[in-house]
């Protein structure tokens, strides 16, 4: 084996000490998080799906909003990889006491948190925490702002069916303008350069366009893009991928959409609707579902409906980010 | 001037070599001026002209900047700044006059509030002049009108609710009115709220990228279009009506103004350093100036294209109400100051404590600590060629001076440079320049986001009254 490095991978490697967003990562950064999650799914493969990777690491996972799935995707991941798992609901204990966010941070690490996967409700929270944390904040969802690890398992789930996203017809649609996982879907579907439509309601799509006009130059259907439209039938023609966002019903009472009723008939993702798709399309949503608004329940069980995909590669990749974190290298993880 | 205290007459004090600024006299050029017994003794203007510019020892003798719009948190929040300490940094910054906001706790609603905070301003032993707003509703809640005769009477220069609008179009119809005949502006923070519950940046694509809750300009354009028809509609009935629509930040309010001056409406704005200097690519980690985030065409830059993002993003120390802009709003606010659109920089100086703003960005406390580097921000303009001298001296002095009308300058500061009257100026290294530390500034409020940076501009003295109000250490 040669000792020099070949010149063809100048900076394969992992150069990040907190995972924020993924705006940050470079493709061969995001291409690393997809060798080493192959990995961890050969870990999940096997009878006894545990390696001892981060034996001795304390993972807190910190949660500021309630969260089922997120939560304990993060804590079989870590447990996966043998850390040592604290979980902190804040929501329910020290917001109310008036603790600032700074001083729960203070107080996790003298506790012996090595590593802090967080969620909150305020875009921006988790860099405040990495400002004053010695160890790394992973970023469990912030705010209407990013949630890397889902965008990650997006992607890691449309390459697993389509080889590559590059020219690929992406259409993410519904309620983006409250949605951390439809942006963090921007910063990763466009550095792979897949053709990302964005669809719904003007109200919900508000500031999107100015986004979207940065990649003016691109477009051409089968070429990377990244487009805003409205119209529901021209953005889901001939997609490779369909992804569903949730509606909440506080949408409407603020004012932004007529009723639930309406947004099903416009904007819902129906068997009728996903004809305009190719018919090999994927179905996508990040959960959890409100069947009969954003998608009939007819579509989410669909064969080509990879939504329970999503949450078990969610746990591989949460498996690789963790490890990456920690300084780990992928070839290695088979045999840590 | 060794071993000379804040608060002592300036025994003598001569400048030669410096370059002159006197809005007064709209005049600019070398010259010498001489301070004895804290009157300011002679002005000799020598030859030059104006496009040879600031000389090369860089001293530059101004007179002494009048600030429209502070906040000194005193009474209620003196964790945040008290009115010695604020005074303290207003010296610093050049100002030999302010004029405090009335939203402390209590609010300055009522006469003996202001007479609190005068005794405050006395006993800090600051030659700097404190002047006061009032409010315009009792405890600024928008629902009766404040004691505005009264406080006219306890010397109040305008009033104001700032912080928010004045409720409701009726209640500004009615203040207009009332202070019309008093004699004072009202003073508005111009701002629709049910465009801004729960808003963070400005709209548009940092705010987008950013998961930020947009503040639509037109929340600002829509409470400037009401303000001046309602001031239009009184002024029949009260012809001393006037209305100063403070820190203006969007091209589209700055253009109602435009176009209501024209009107011959007694209107006049001010817009803040910040506005023009800064823009919310700053919230995204940009720490270019404004003037630098254009392109060619005029455009704003994508900062995430381009490589400015150097700071980590959401710093609370860029949160402020209204939200920094766009840059071609940024730049609407220079064009509006350099054409006279915008008659005064107020620095809208809010300082907050440690606590307020060492959290989440949308919690954070709205505001920035910028009484000190508010000529440091326009020096940068200056330097850069975007904005003359004179002008950015001009809205400093003369410009808010004639705001404020028969109130301003009661004890006799001329906002010129003016041979017999008691010395009031700043001088000036613009050769040198300084960095904004948290040991640098006088406030309590550390809140800036030029942290860290390098300002043009040492202010050397600043001599208010004939008094020395601030000196650098090292001068």
């Amino acid at each position: 084996m040669s000792t020099t490095h070949p010149a063809t991978t100048p900076d394969v490697g992992w150069r990040q000490k907190h995972l924020l967003d993924v705006d940050v990562l470079s493709l061969a950064e995001i291409e690393l998080v997809m060798r080493t999650t192959d990995a961890m799914k050969e870990v999940l493969a096997r009878p006894i799906s545990k390696v001892p990777a981060l034996r001795g690491t304390n993972v807190t996972i910190l949660f500021y909003e309630a969260s089922t799935r997120t939560r304990v995707s993060f804590e079989v991941a870590a447990k996966n990889l043998s850390a040592d798992v604290v979980n902190i609901a804040a929501s329910s204990s020290s917001v109310t006491k008036g603790e600032s966010l700074v001083d729960t941070i203070r107080t996790v690490e003298a506790l012996g948190a090595d590593m802090i996967v967080m969620r909150h409700g305020t875009s921006g929270a988790p860099y405040l925490a990495a400002e004053v944390f010695a160890g790394s904040i992973l970023n469990g969802g912030d705010g209407w702002h990013a949630h890397p690890s889902q965008a990650l398992l997006d992607l890691y789930t449309m390459r697993a069916h389509l080889g590559d996203v590059r020219g690929k017809k992406v259409v993410i649609l519904g309620d983006v303008l409250h949605s951390r996982v439809a942006r963090s879907n921007v910063w990763s579907l466009t550095a792979a350069g897949a053709d990302l439509w964005i669809c719904g309601p003007t109200t919900i799509l508000r500031g999107f366009d100015a986004w979207a006009g940065r990649w003016t130059g691109g477009g051409a259907p089968g070429h990377a893009g990244f487009r805003v439209t409205s119209d529901v039938d021209a953005a889901l023609r001939d997609a490779d991928v369909v992804m569903a966002l949730r509606l909440q019903r506080e949408r409407m009472d603020a004012g932004l959409l007529p009723s639930l009723r309406e947004y099903a008939a416009r904007f819902g993702l129906t068997r009728e609707r996903l004809a305009f798709a190719k018919p090999t399309a994927l179905v996508m949503h990040p959960g959890p579902m409100n069947e009969g608004v954003e998608i009939a329940p007819d579509v989410a069980i669909l064969d080509r409906s990879v939504i329970t995909e999503q949450v078990t590669n969610g746990v591989a990749v949460r498996m690789a980010l963790l490890y990456l974190l920690a300084g780990g290298h992928p070839e290695a993880v088979t045999n840590a | 001037m060794p071993d000379l205290r804040v608060g002592e007459a300036v025994g003598l004090l001569e400048i030669s070599g410096a370059w002159l600024v006197d809005p007064v006299a709209g005049r600019e050029g070398p010259g010498e001026v001489v301070v004895r017994d804290g009157i300011l003794e002679a002005v000799t203007w020598l030859r030059g002209a104006a496009a040879d510019g600031i000389g090369p020892n860089g001293i530059l003798v101004v007179p002494g900047f009048l600030d429209l719009h502070v906040h000194l948190r005193e009474p209620g929040n003196e964790d945040a700044e008290t009115v010695a300490s604020g005074l303290a940094a207003a010296a610093h910054g050049g100002f030999t006059t302010v004029c405090a906001m009335p939203n402390t706790t209590p609010a300055a609603d009522e006469p003996g509030v202001l007479a609190r905070v005068a005794s405050a301003a006395a006993a800090s032993g600051s030659p700097v002049e404190l002047l006061a707003h009032g409010a315009v509703t009792v405890a600024r809640a928008g629902e009766r009108l404040a004691a505005l005769g009264e406080l006219a009477d306890a010397g109040a220069v305008g009033f104001s609710d700032d912080g928010s609008p004045v409720k409701s179009a009726v209640l500004m119809r009615n203040a207009l009115l009332y202070a019309g005949m008093l004699g004072l502006p009202i003073v508005e923070h111009a701002e629709d709220p049910t465009l801004t519950v729960g808003a963070e940046a400005s709209e548009g694509l940092v705010a987008t990228i950013l998961g930020l809750k947009g503040w639509p300009a037109a929340a600002e354009v829509s409470a400037v279009e009401r303000a001046i028809a309602i001031l239009d509609s009184v002024r029949a009935d009260a012809p001393g009506a006037r209305l100063h629509l403070t820190h203006l930040s969007t091209a589209g309010a700055l253009d109602a103004v435009r176009r209501a001056k024209a009107a011959g409406l007694p209107v006049t704005c001010d817009v803040t350093p910040h506005h023009l200097g800064f823009t919310d690519e700053w919230v995204a980690g940009s720490r270019r100036w404004a003037w630098e985030a254009l392109d060619d065409a005029g455009a704003a830059r994508d900062p995430w294209a381009d490589g400015a993002l150097v700071a980590h993003p959401y710093a609370t120390s860029c949160r402020v109400n209204p939200p920094l802009r766009g840059a071609t709003d940024a730049a609407a606010c220079l064009a509006a100051l350099i054409d006279g659109t915008a008659d005064a920089v107020a620095t809208d100086h809010a300082p907050h404590t440690a606590v307020d703003k060492e959290t989440e960005f949308g919690l954070a406390a709205n505001g920035i600590s910028g009484v000190e580097t508010a000529f440091g921000v326009l020096l940068a303009a200056v330097m850069a060629g975007k904005l003359p001298l004179a002008r950015a001296v001009a809205a400093l002095t003369v410009g808010p001076a004639t705001v404020l009308g028969a109130r301003q300058g009661r004890r006799g500061a001329t906002r010129g440079l003016l041979e017999g009257a008691p010395a009031d100026l700043v001088v000036v290294d613009a050769g040198a320049g300084w960095q904004v530390t948290r040991d640098a500034l006088a406030s309590r409020g550390k809140n800036t986001p030029l942290l860290g940076r390098d300002l043009p501009g040492r202010i050397l003295f600043t001599v208010a009254q004939g008094r020395l109000a601030y000196s650098d250490a090292d001068a």
